[in-house]
């Protein structure tokens, strides 16, 4: 009864804590220090999203360093001040406390649809502005909300990309005309590949009038097996694959369709997962040969056609990664850095965050692709979203173990092969 | 009223806070350790006084925050109306859970809630044409009362805390009331009660369907709150055993337990994550791992819960000073 | 219908992976009426065990699966002596949430040693076809499946004609009849635990190379678990295997004839039909829900 006494007490004394330290919890005056200016990060840390939210931090942080090797956001040292938003619960509450208890005027992240939606939300009741730099939620920009930036593009977007690549590059030469293209969409279950998938089928209906002959959403973490579906899609016999991916279902699909003759004539993917991961070439190999994946940039990449001051911070930024994480950089690397880097230029341009101001510097930004990391380019609409045609994204295939960048052609040495993909045993 | 002293205790300080402390964060934390106060005690009510341990709970609440959410943006009704909408539906639900508990015990009946709530949770994250499906649905802030859009963290801690003394109240209701002494009955020996003429199956099923209405309006409020509705989230087992852990942790069967529950529980958490967040990338699971190891030594040493074990020590020191 | 022989084999090794993962579930919720939230994330860290040793030494994971059946006994058995042995006689709420810390602990253990990452097993198995039938199997999928077998069946004589089995089966049916007679439930307790999580350590390791090793991939196992122990009926070791059949069936088929979509929601639904209409399990003892668990 005394050991009991004794714990109780202690609990007793942890609620008393608790309670007093939510009152002086990372209680700092506004701005840290002289000379510097202090964001919020929000991604998530802990819970099924986090090794993502982890490789955004790195991507945010090396491109901080890489800003105030520049001398920083207007003139000040740009410092980070970071929170775990690993549910939408903790995404508005640790937006909150970003903002009340650190007094950050920006904050950035947030990676998931499901998480920019509710840390937006925050942000823009006590009018502190959201710079998201890579949620894909086509709706995050259509909620009239004043503060809400995006650098990348939107879910839309990369369906969008992949239905113009089948529609323009691999009908012809399949030599048959788009209408008559037969697409199989299969999909992980999340929002980002329902996003994705859904965007895809409606522009391939309704611009091209391709021919939908299925639809496959699987639970990804649970899916070791691809036969049910590989067996119907065998007999449906599309021309093209749609497949949204996650992680090793893209080795596990791919592997189960040449285990069992699957014959299609292009597969094509959008992102840093799945069939977008250099897992999937360390797994496959030259058995890997073959598919599409839209996604950041990579081997191949012609840095000419950028721009001077994009080649300088392209080297920069890839050589800073290397260094911290001994591989290329990753899409989610990518899409931070490049989040973090608008937004310096948006300051650089403004010079101040209040809303109004900040607002005006980013509507007024206007520069060609092959301008910035990613050979990106920047027109914010008066929604917030940088614009579709600038942010230019890439068409890779992996060929022998890696991820070639082939298009847009004018961007890259290297070219696409094995349009159609010939028998499994033949892709050399 | 000194059975209510913990409560006017705590209520009253609740309602104090935002004239004293106006920082955001506080006020942010206060209305979360109301609002899941509000649930567990809807949970309570199910889980505690009846004796029905579900822990599918999160079906009701994303049935309150689908609902609100999908008015909203559908029908651009209210989310009052959307609150309603969504407490026929979640005490349709709960007839459903009711009528299980009927024929299922202890942990097969967490169990199927469990199961209950995890297809509501695909066929959210299927069913496109109706709920946008896993994109989920953002909540729609439009200012003003009757489209429940306060911007205001004041106005969000006074909403919350009626909703919070609301529950308490229909707890109190429960510890008092002759349904209320019925319900303990089945809870304690269902066999007796009913060798006793008590309608046990009815009332259970009564109760479940009132927590699930009360839950459901929980939701409602949460989407209205945080303004995203993600069906992995809003339907998750975490949920489901959030709201039962602070009941647990507080002292289920108690009217106070589930609030002071959620009060040591959400301030923890929250606490924890402020202070690891900013740590090297990697290490911020730390204060996971802190919460998990304090929850089975709580749950271990006091399994009557908090409140249960305040009141003992109270009453155990008035007898020993009137000895 | 060609896709038959692959549907039914998929089926039949599924099958045999979902009975390994469940049969350590069924000994302890059916011996210790416990329910065991942590389950899971034993699963998971078997998955890390062959993880690590293949990344680091190259070790097949068939091969660490003698290390492993110890290694999680002596795990089971530190996990029994510090947690579970103090909430066995507590309430039902008491046992849940103290498997619910555990689970949340070692979750995040896992994450902070190992970081969120998907990791991958590929040892050379997992790139060699199995032909069957004219049906394409990699030779993981069959060996995963060997072994559960195996060991199911190896559990099954265990219980059935070893003295401490009918031990643990006597416990099972009636925990105070048991004392009653003399037997020292703690244990059996004890030991049913720490078999129980050697069952699933060793399934973790055996479905490495066949899903994603990542922190929170013990979660979607857990359910089906459950899942396949009701339909089995609590600590019945058949009843098991064949509920296994039985779930991955309603999910090989189901996938083919409705769409990979639905096939959780098919299972879910049959899970509470049985539990509505069959609580003791497809192939339990009728009426053991209704004793009071």
């Amino acid at each position: 009864m005394r050991r009991r006494s004794i714990v109780l007490s202690a609990l007793v004394s942890l609620l008393g804590f608790s309670l007093l330290s939510l009152a002086f919890v990372s209680w700092s005056e506004g701005q840290a220090t002289q000379g510097e200016y202090k964001i919020g990060v929000l991604e998530p840390l802990t819970g099924p999203l986090a090794f993502e939210g982890k490789r955004h931090i790195d991507g945010y942080e090396v491109m901080r360093d890489l800003i105030n090797a520049q001398g920083g956001v207007m003139g000040k040292k740009l410092v980070f001040v970071v929170g775990d938003a690993t549910d939408p619960t903790a995404a508005a509450s640790e937006a909150n406390r970003l903002i009340t208890r650190e007094g950050v005027k920006i904050i950035t992240g947030t990676y998931s649809s499901t998480l920019c939606g509710a840390a937006s939300e925050a942000a823009s009741r006590q009018n502190v502005i959201y710079w998201e730099s890579s949620c894909v939620d086509p709706r995050f920009n259509k909620r009239g909300l004043k503060n809400v930036f995006r650098t990348e593009i939107d879910a839309t977007g990369f369906g969008w990309y992949n239905i113009e690549f089948i529609a323009k590059h691999l009908a012809p030469r399949f030599n048959l005309a788009p209408n008559q293209i037969k697409v199989a969409f299969l999909a992980e279950d999340s929002s980002y590949g329902q996003g994705v998938t859904e965007s895809a089928r409606q522009r391939a209906k309704a611009d091209f009038g391709m021919q939908e002959v299925a639809l496959e959403y699987y639970a990804f973490a649970s899916t070791n097996d691809f036969s049910p579906i590989i067996a119907k899609f065998k007999q449906l016999n599309p021309d093209v694959v749609h497949h949204i991916a996650r992680g090793n279902d893209a080795v596990l699909f791919w592997r189960q369709s040449r285990e069992q003759n699957f014959m299609f004539k292009a597969l094509i993917h959008a992102g840093a997962t799945g069939y977008g991961s250099i897992d999937f070439g360390k797994a496959l190999g030259a058995d890997g040969n073959g598919p599409f994946v839209l996604a950041e940039p990579s081997a191949g990449l012609r840095l000419e056609a950028f721009r001077p001051e994009a080649r300088k911070l392209e080297t920069d930024f890839s050589e800073a990664i290397k260094k911290r994480t001994g591989d290329e950089p990753l899409a989610s690397h990518r899409l931070a850095g490049s989040g973090l880097w608008l937004l310096k230029v948006v300051l650089d341009q403004s010079k101040t965050d209040d809303l109004d101001k900040f607002r005006a510097a980013v509507l007024a930004i206007d520069m060609p692709v092959g301008s910035m990391l990613n050979g990106w380019g920047v027109k914010f609409g008066e929604n917030g979203q940088n614009a579709n045609e600038r942010v230019q994204h890439y068409m890779l295939q992996w060929q022998n173990g890696k991820m070639n960048t082939v298009w847009p052609e004018e961007f890259t040495t290297l070219r696409a092969k094995w349009i159609p993909l010939g028998p499994w045993d033949q892709r050399k | 009223m000194r059975r209510h002293a913990l409560a006017v205790g705590f209520f009253g300080a609740a309602a104090l806070t935002p004239l004293v402390i106006h920082d955001g964060f506080f006020l942010d934390s206060l209305v979360l350790i109301l609002m899941w106060g509000a649930v567990s005690g809807a949970w309570n009510v199910a889980g505690g006084y009846a004796g029905q341990v579900s822990l599918g709970h999160s079906a009701f609440f994303g049935i309150g925050a689908y609902s609100a959410a999908l008015m909203a943006t559908r029908l651009h009704a209210s989310p009052w109306l959307g609150m309603l909408a969504g407490a026929v539906v979640a005490t349709a639900a709960g007839l459903v859970i009711g009528y299980l508990s009927n024929r299922l015990k202890g942990p097969y009946f967490a169990l199927a809630t469990i199961a209950f709530s995890q297809v509501l949770l695909i066929v959210a994250s299927r069913w496109r044409a109706f709920t946008a499906g896993s994109e989920g649905v953002p909540v729609p802030f439009r200012p003003g009362f009757w489209t429940l859009g306060f911007a205001s963290k004041v106005s969000w801690v006074y909403l919350v805390l009626c909703l919070a003394l609301a529950i308490y109240l229909v707890q109190v209701y429960l510890e008092r009331s002759r349904i209320g002494y019925q319900l303990a009955g089945v809870r304690e020996d269902e066999d007796a009660a009913q060798a006793l003429g008590i309608p046990s199956r009815r009332l259970k099923v009564r109760a479940i369907a009132a927590s699930a209405a009360l839950t459901s309006v929980c939701g409602t409020l949460w989407a209205q709150y945080v303004g995203f509705v993600d069906p992995f989230y809003v339907f998750s087992v975490d949920l489901s055993v959030r709201f039962a852990l602070n009941a647990i942790i507080g002292g289920v069967g108690t009217a106070m337990g589930p609030f002071v529950g959620s009060l040591l529980i959400t301030s923890l958490e929250t606490t924890l994550r402020a202070v690891f967040s900013d740590i090297r990338g990697g290490l911020v699971g730390i204060y996971l791992i802190i919460y998990g190891c304090l929850l089975i030594v709580v749950v271990r040493l006091i399994p009557q819960g908090l409140v249960g074990w305040f009141g003992q020590r109270i009453r155990a020191a008035r007898r020993y000073a009137r000895a | 219908m060609t896709a038959l022989p692959q549907l039914l084999i998929s089926t039949v090794l599924l099958g045999g992976i979902y009975a390994l993962i469940a049969v350590g579930l069924t000994l302890i919720f059916g011996i210790m009426r416990v329910v065991n939230f942590a389950h899971g994330e034993f699963l998971m860290l078997g998955m890390y065990l062959a993880f690590w040793s293949f990344t680091w030494w190259g070790v097949d994971p068939y091969f660490i699966l003698v290390v492993a059946v110890p290694l999680f006994f002596a795990i089971g058995l530190g996990v029994y002596a510090l947690v579970m042995r103090g909430v066995i006689h507590a309430s039902h709420n008491v046992q849940i949430f103290t498997t619910v810390g555990l689970s949340t602990a070692l979750q995040n253990v896992a994450l902070v040693l190992w970081t969120g990452d998907f990791r991958f097993v590929r040892p050379w198995e997992s790139s060699v076809v199995v032909r069957i039938l004219g049906a394409a199997f990699n030779l993981s999928q069959v060996i995963a499946f060997a072994v559960a077998l195996l060991f199911t069946l190896a559990l099954f004589a265990f219980m059935k004609w070893t003295h401490a089995g009918r031990v643990m089966r006597a416990t099972a049916q009636d925990g105070e009849a048991a004392t009653l007679m003399g037997i020292n439930t703690d244990r059996v307790y004890r030991l049913a635990f720490a078999i129980g999580i050697a069952c699933v350590g060793v399934a973790g390791v055996l479905v490495s190379p066949l899903y994603s090793v990542y922190p929170t991939a013990g979660l979607q196992f857990v359910l089906l678990a459950y899942v396949v122990v009701v339909l089995g009926g609590l600590g019945d070791m058949v009843g098991a295997l064949l509920g296994a059949l039985i779930v991955a069936g309603v999910e090989v088929i189901g996938s083919y004839v409705f769409g990979s979509a639905w096939k959780e929601v098919i299972y879910f639904v049959l899970f509470i039909a049985v539990l509505v209409f069959r609580p003791a399990g497809l192939f339990g003892q009728r009426g053991a829900e209704a004793l009071g668990v």
